[in-house]
């Protein structure tokens, strides 16, 4: 195992860490820019054979590269925070300094972003400490690895440590609370709310990312248009085929809007193909027998619930498409299952969203109906709303969020004899 | 409905592992798609899932291509009938999990004969078909009087046709739980010392109810040639870390007899007229009328020997509920496709635990709706 990446089976070792991660922020500042020239060497090695099966590397390459971090950091903290100078403001100057050491609790559902996470915090100049979840750490070692390899003068790794231990032992999980000033803390509801309940620090800032779900809508001159109803269906396939649906950015349904005299049949036909080529390209490599069984489960109850309810689905548990009818949400299957709910118009969908929903993924042919649209959802909680077959673009805002400002402070400096 | 009868009579009055699998897949495949038409006629909400299954049922060249209902439709209410409600003679309730809605199955007249005669045709063929005197490691209500039965009191009543008379040796305290009632066991004991004797309970009820005081006052009932069965799964003794040889010996102890009497077996209410005992080799087998598939959670193909996966029950006898495929909620592994050392045909398998319940995992899991 890397030495970034430690077995903890006690609290003592934590603060041990932790204290080491103090002693790196004391012993210098670093700028953004130094930051993004490891990111950059980093995201070169990441190309290589050894990593190039792990679920969103390429991912984690992009958004490694300055190319993608630089103008995140400029439009969060300001273009001269890259040189770590101070930005005038009137007769002040600011400038953001790290909050200290920041600890991630990332969800177990994808695979990179432990990395995501702590790549956040280091832009701040932080130190972190990250909870690898269970399952993730053969991953992380060897990501994780190749910034060893790249980080010679150990600019970034001296300010990381990573921990593997398993979710229940509570007692490591208040020592790692009790250790840090922030927190960035992403999952389901249980977790989230497990990590929220931990004994931090009066003073830790905690940034939470999710639970959510997310929906699609499309309005009818979309789906009805014939020669670009092939590429929508392949977007909305690789939507639902990232992280097996089990992100908050993963839509779970799509909302059609209705128009007289056209049936959904030669469009779910279309997705019907996408989703079949999307399998063929990325077929799944393992899954719990429990969501199989309820995917087995979801396309039975479906079907009987309602006469009129429609699905096409494989004989594999690879992936479903539920048709039918309503304005609210159904509840998620996850695992590639998408329902698909026909509504007179998709302000009504829209009207019942209740807070939970993150991303909406559009496509509307006329844009101030999109815009109308989009203010509605906003209203409504949503917090990103995106073209279709981009709704997993990690991007700031996120939860409505920014990634590098919360776990920063900003200092404000008025001269005194000015 | 008359010709779909007789041809399930007629795999019922087979003996229940005496067919090589290759004779039993084709005779099953097509009485199970009779069974499909048969309940696609009746309910309309299954006829809608079958018209979807991405294959047709006519096509299907193998009882793994045939649609399946998950098990856990069965919970719904109204129970899914295949049969007006004035033909439903009783609903069996399935042991559910503390605060799991139970399956509720509706049985007719003729499925509940089939139930009988299938538990009969199996159970003969473990502990011969003598009638005999029939132990009970329970209370009497827990068999019921009404039209509801609940799954103790199905397995209860599955095996009456062997006795020729009945003894509870439960009953309940003033705290309304079951106790011991030794002087009712004394005497069935020293009454029945030299004769055969059938015993049946719940595995839980058995260990904690019947061995654990016996064997703490250090008793020995001194029955010799008897059959002890039980079923009910072992979730709750594990916390009590008592395995399968533990029990068997304890059991064995406090009857005097020898463990190899003691015969575990595997039921679901959903799963009417057929149960899954033991064999000597540790073994579970399935009989003419039902089969067992064992599907990789991948890919929901049927998995080779020595692997394991999700089990789905087979059954061709009942016609008042669509309970012909069920996909299950427990786990198993295929231990061979035919040639069990115990000499019974066609597959054998063993159970492996249930399949952990699945939540909606990640980021994406909201536990509830905001107000």
């Amino acid at each position: 195992m890397s030495e970034l990446i430690q077995s903890i089976n006690s609290p003592d070792e934590i603060s041990l860490i932790g204290r080491k991660l103090r002693e790196s922020l004391s012993a210098a500042e670093i700028t953004p820019n130094t930051v993004l020239e490891v990111f950059e060497a980093w995201a070169a090695t990441l190309g290589q054979r050894d990593t190039a099966d792990i679920p969103g590397v390429q991912f984690l390459r992009i958004w490694l590269r300055r190319g993608t971090l630089e103008p995140i950091v400029v439009r969060e903290l300001g273009c001269e925070a890259l040189d770590g100078e101070w930005m005038k403001d009137g007769r002040a100057r600011l400038k953001a300094f790290p909050l200290g050491v920041v600890g991630h609790w990332p969800a177990g559902n994808i695979e990179i972003q432990p990395l995501l996470s702590m790549t956040c915090a280091l832009l701040g100049g932080n130190a972190c400490l990250v909870r690898v979840p269970n399952g993730l750490d053969d991953i992380t070692r060897r990501l994780i690895s190749k910034l060893d390899e790249c980080d010679e003068k150990s600019v970034l790794t001296a300010r990381v440590g990573m921990l593997v231990f398993e979710h229940d032992r509570w007692d490591l999980q208040e020592a790692m609370a009790r250790a840090v000033d922030g927190a960035m803390v992403w999952g389901g509801a249980e977790a989230v709310l497990r990590v929220r309940s931990l004994p931090f620090p009066h003073w830790a800032r905690l940034a939470v990312f999710g639970p959510r779900i997310s929906v699609a809508a499309m309005d009818a001159d979309s789906w009805c248009n014939s020669q670009e109803q092939e590429s929508w269906c392949q977007r909305i396939a690789r939507d639902v085929w990232q992280f097996d649906q089990q992100a908050c950015s993963s839509p779970q349904a799509l909302f059609l809007e209705k128009r007289a005299g056209h049936s959904f049949d030669g469009f779910v036909l279309a997705l019907k193909k996408a989703f079949e080529l999307e399998n063929r390209l990325h077929p799944r490599q393992t899954i719990a027998a429990g969501l199989t069984t309820a995917i087995c489960h979801a396309r039975a109850s479906w079907l009987l619930d309602d006469l009129a309810n429609r699905a096409c689905f494989s004989a594999a548990p690879d992936w479903t498409i539920l048709v039918g009818r309503g304005a609210e949400i159904p509840k998620p299957t996850q695992g590639k299952t998408l329902t698909i709910l026909e509504v007179d118009n998709l302000l009504n969908p829209v009207e019942k969203f209740d807070g939970n929903v993150q991303t909406l993924g559009l496509a509307m042919a006329d844009a101030d109906r999109e815009a109308t649209l989009t203010s509605l959802a906003a209203r409504r909680g949503v917090d990103r709303i995106v073209k279709l077959g981009r709704m997993h673009v990690f991007a700031p805002p996120w939860d409505g969020v920014d990634l590098i400002r919360p776990m920063v402070r900003v200092v404000r400096h008025v001269a005194s004899m000015g | 409905m008359d010709e779909l009868g007789q041809r399930i009579d007629h795999l019922l009055a087979i003996s229940p592992y005496g067919l090589p699998p290759d004779e039993r897949e084709p005779l099953l495949l097509e009485l199970l798609k009779d069974e499909l038409e048969y309940a696609s006629e009746r309910n309309s909400g299954v006829r809608n899932y079958i018209q979807h299954w991405p294959s047709g049922i006519r096509s299907a060249r193998r009882i793994a291509d045939l649609p399946y209902l998950p098990v856990g439709l069965l919970k719904r209410q109204p129970p899914i009938s295949l049969v007006e409600p004035r033909e439903i003679v009783r609903t069996l309730n399935s042991s559910s999990t503390t605060g799991q809605t139970p399956s509720r199955i509706a049985l007719d007249s003729s499925t509940a004969r089939r139930m009988t005669k299938g538990v009969v045709s199996i159970a003969q063929d473990f502990i011969r078909s003598a009638r005999r005197p029939y132990l009970v490691v329970d209370v009497p209500g827990s068999v019921g009087g009404g039209p509801e039965l609940g799954a103790r009191g199905a397995a209860i009543r599955g095996l009456q046709p062997f006795a020729t008379e009945v003894t509870y040796c439960l009953r309940l305290d003033e705290n309304g739980d079951l106790s011991l009632d030794r002087d009712k066991l004394s005497q069935f004991a020293e009454a029945r010392r030299q004769s055969p004797v059938l015993v049946y309970g719940f595995t839980y009820i058995l260990w904690k109810h019947l061995v654990k005081p016996l064997s703490a006052a250090n008793i020995c009932l001194g029955m010799a040639d008897l059959h002890i069965l039980h079923s009910g799964g072992w979730k709750l003794l594990q916390s009590e870390a008592v395995d399968k040889a533990t029990f068997n010996e304890g059991l064995a102890r406090v009857f005097g007899c020898s463990p190899d009497r003691v015969i575990d077996f595997y039921g679901m209410v959903e799963n009417v007229g057929v149960i899954y005992p033991d064999c000597a080799e540790g073994n579970k087998h399935v009989p003419a009328f039902g089969d067992v598939i064992v599907r990789d959670p991948l890919t929901l193909e049927p998995v080779p020997e020595g692997e394991q996966g999700i089990v789905q029950v087979c059954s061709v006898l009942p016609t008042s509920f669509p309970g012909h495929l069920l996909l299950t909620e427990d786990l198993a592994k295929v231990v061979a496709y035919d040639g069990c050392r115990c000499g019974r045909r066609g597959m054998c398998f063993r159970f492996m635990g249930r399949v952990a319940t699945a939540e909606v995992r990640g980021c994406g899991n909201i536990e509830r709706y905001r107000q």
